[in-house]
């Protein structure tokens, strides 16, 4: 699917609940979630646990803060993984952490920068766009009925 | 320039646990289908019981769930930072009185817990009553809702179980898939 598509059609698929395990990084454990389930592409539709300290970034010159732990309990995550033509697979999570006294952060969470402290839990529902035939057909219904 | 403090900065810190490190890094099971509910959690149940009751009711034992949003009459949670007894790397506080509450946004799962009991683990964040927002482990049992019932959307695991299982490495159990029965 080119990147630059604007609505993308398709059904939720299969769904999985992970378990990553400490000192293995957020990002992508989440993407390794993905390669032992198969699944191409997903979105996050629940996680929680608690990472050793969490980096953040949020701006466009892409500086990043630190929260220092440990623990920083993750409060919410919202994010999706995609895989691309290259079988490149990427997960993007964006979401609220709090630290040891509870004061909450958010930005989008760093590749490399997140370590599982205790655990982490992940519920992944699997997203199958469909194919190209379909996409253009779904595409000119929606301009019909403009 | 010590090397030593290079790697601090440029590496995302690790620790090491009580236990041995066990070689599996991500367990993880799959249904083929996902089944959803919307659930409305009841004025004065226990957030526990609101979750817990109705789910019990249409046959779910597992589930991820997402709270949208509301006002609970009273609020208890709890943050973790480093054991004090070393027993685990870090350790739940005393639960912290947060008075009526409005839960901003939280997620909750469902399983069983290692006596075989319904098990809620929930994170949130949360405007306390003096106005402060914070974010933690809530404790499911001591958050009571308020007036005004609570939307909750379930996703269901139909083909797998979560338990509540004692895990050697971390020493302290945890929320484990394990395939069903």
């Amino acid at each position: 699917m080119p990147e630059n598509t604007v609505v993308e059609h398709g059904l939720m698929g299969r769904v999985a609940y992970a378990r990553i395990a400490p000192n293995e990084d957020l990002v992508k454990g989440v993407e390794k979630v993905c390669l032992a389930e198969g699944f191409r592409n997903a979105f996050v539709r629940g996680a929680l646990g608690s990472l050793v300290d969490a980096s953040l970034t949020f701006k466009s010159d892409g500086s990043k803060v630190l929260v220092k732990g440990p623990a920083v309990e993750v409060v919410s995550i919202a994010g999706e993984v995609r895989t691309d033509e290259d079988n490149t697979i990427a997960a993007t999570l964006s979401g609220v952490v709090a630290d040891t006294d509870g004061t909450v952060y958010g930005g989008s969470f760093v590749p490399g920068g997140n370590t599982i402290c205790m655990t982490f839990e992940v519920t992944l529902e699997e997203w199958l766009p469909a194919n190209p035939a379909d996409q253009a057909r779904e595409a000119s219904k929606s301009e019909d009925t403009q | 320039m010590v090397a030593g403090n290079f790697h601090s900065v440029e590496r995302a810190r690790t620790m090491i646990h009580p236990g041995r490190f066990h070689p599996v890094r991500i367990q993880s099971e799959h249904s083929d289908i996902a089944r959803h509910f919307r659930i409305v959690l009841q004025p004065g149940k226990s957030l526990y019981d609101a979750i817990v009751q109705p789910l019990i009711q249409v046959g779910v034992t597992s589930a991820s769930t997402t709270i949208l949003g509301g006002l609970f009459a009273s609020l208890e949670y709890c943050v973790a930072p480093p054991d004090p007894r070393n027993e685990a790397v870090i350790r739940y506080s005393a639960p912290i009185v947060a008075g009526e509450s409005y839960l901003i946004f939280g997620n909750a799962t469902l399983g069983r817990s290692s006596s075989d009991k319904p098990m809620v683990h929930c994170h949130a964040a949360v405007r306390r009553e003096d106005g402060v927002v914070r974010g933690g482990h809530i404790i499911p049992g001591k958050t009571i809702v308020g007036d005004d019932p609570i939307s909750v959307l379930v996703t269901s695991f139909d083909d797998f179980d979560l338990r509540q299982i004692y895990d050697p490495e971390t020493n302290t159990p945890l929320f484990q898939p394990v395939a069903s029965l």
